[in-house]
């Protein structure tokens, strides 16, 4: 018994501390796949139609892909279930602006949150409609 | 006067030559000049980690001498990442110039400029502008002529909903 606990500790221990300093759950999260930079920055209209040009932009552009929900949070894009590359990648910048739910893996680490998604649960598309109120930005056109 | 006028004047000149990145007025916003070794981001937080930081195809990170990881994710180009600038770096250590942007919701890094050594002249991070000149010939506005970006907007439309269209002008 005291050999499994001390087995059972030393892997949690394992767990715990690698890799260093990052802290991992399993997380559901439900959002917006934004350019990290634009959506953050808020130097632009980040966010749903009247952006959704300047996501695909900046997706192929290599700027980091996240999924920000409702309360603000976001979520780095680090894998698509077997899909492991997270530049430029076309998967990505086809589904830019896209409301998706996704299971994964939350790794927190030195203030931003790194998502490896295992699955997309849902993809509602496009549901954000900002046009109306801010065209298109950031040229018009 | 002129003694004051003239000290002054040093006094600027210097201020604006130690820190030559730019400002560009983003909440959280600081100056940053750091040390830093070029990570692929995945490999060090997973443990999942092909040859060459991933070889373009993955996102790159700085990790500091103090042992923080800062996401690198814009460089000088329009619309681009850093990635092509550090790739050649992976591994390696190299000093960085930019923005370091603590939001409460997120931390990352405008690199604006690089080198590998202080004995070395900053290089501007225009490595993604280059690199699609290369693949795709001469372009003032890269992403209105990017193939992919190109394809995906003409299938799905401006507002990323097909058939949605904004008003002809």
């Amino acid at each position: 018994m005291f050999k499994h606990l001390l087995a059972a500790a030393v892997l949690c221990g394992a767990v715990a501390t690698s890799p260093a300093s990052a802290q991992t759950s399993r997380i559901q999260v439900k959002g917006e796949l934004v350019d990290t930079w634009c959506s953050v920055t808020g130097i632009m209209f980040a966010a749903g139609t009247a952006h959704h040009m300047c996501a695909v932009w900046c997706a192929v552009g290599g700027i980091p892909v996240s999924i920000k929900d409702e309360a603000g949070n976001y979520y780095m894009v680090l894998r698509i279930a077997e899909d492991d590359e997270n530049a430029s990648n076309p998967r990505f910048v086809k589904i830019m602006s896209h409301e998706v739910s996704v299971d994964g893996e939350l790794v927190e680490r030195d203030g931003t949150k790194y998502l490896f998604v295992t699955r997309v649960i849902d993809d509602q598309g496009v549901v954000n409609l900002t046009h109306e109120d801010n065209g298109i930005q950031p040229f018009g056109n | 006067m002129r003694k004051l006028l003239a000290t002054a004047f040093a006094i600027c000149s210097m201020s604006s030559t130690s820190h030559a990145a730019e400002a560009w007025g983003i909440e959280h916003e600081k100056l940053v000049e750091f040390s830093a070794r070029v990570v692929d981001i995945a490999c060090t937080l997973k443990n999942d980690c092909p040859p060459d930081c991933g070889g373009g195809k993955r996102l790159l990170g700085l990790m500091t001498e103090d042992g923080k990881l800062r996401t690198a994710v814009k460089a000088s180009v329009d619309f681009a990442g850093a990635v092509n600038d550090l790739l050649p770096y992976c591994g390696k250590t190299i000093q960085v110039d930019g923005l370091l942007i603590e939001n409460p919701a997120i931390t990352m890094v405008m690199v604006q400029r690089m080198r590998e050594r202080a004995d070395q002249d900053w290089v501007k991070t225009e490595a993604f502008a280059r690199n699609w000149e290369a693949r795709n010939g001469k372009s003032d506005e890269w992403f209105r002529n990017d193939p992919l970006a190109k394809k995906v907007i003409a299938e799905d439309g401006v507002y990323g909903i097909k058939g949605l269209e904004p008003p002809k002008q």
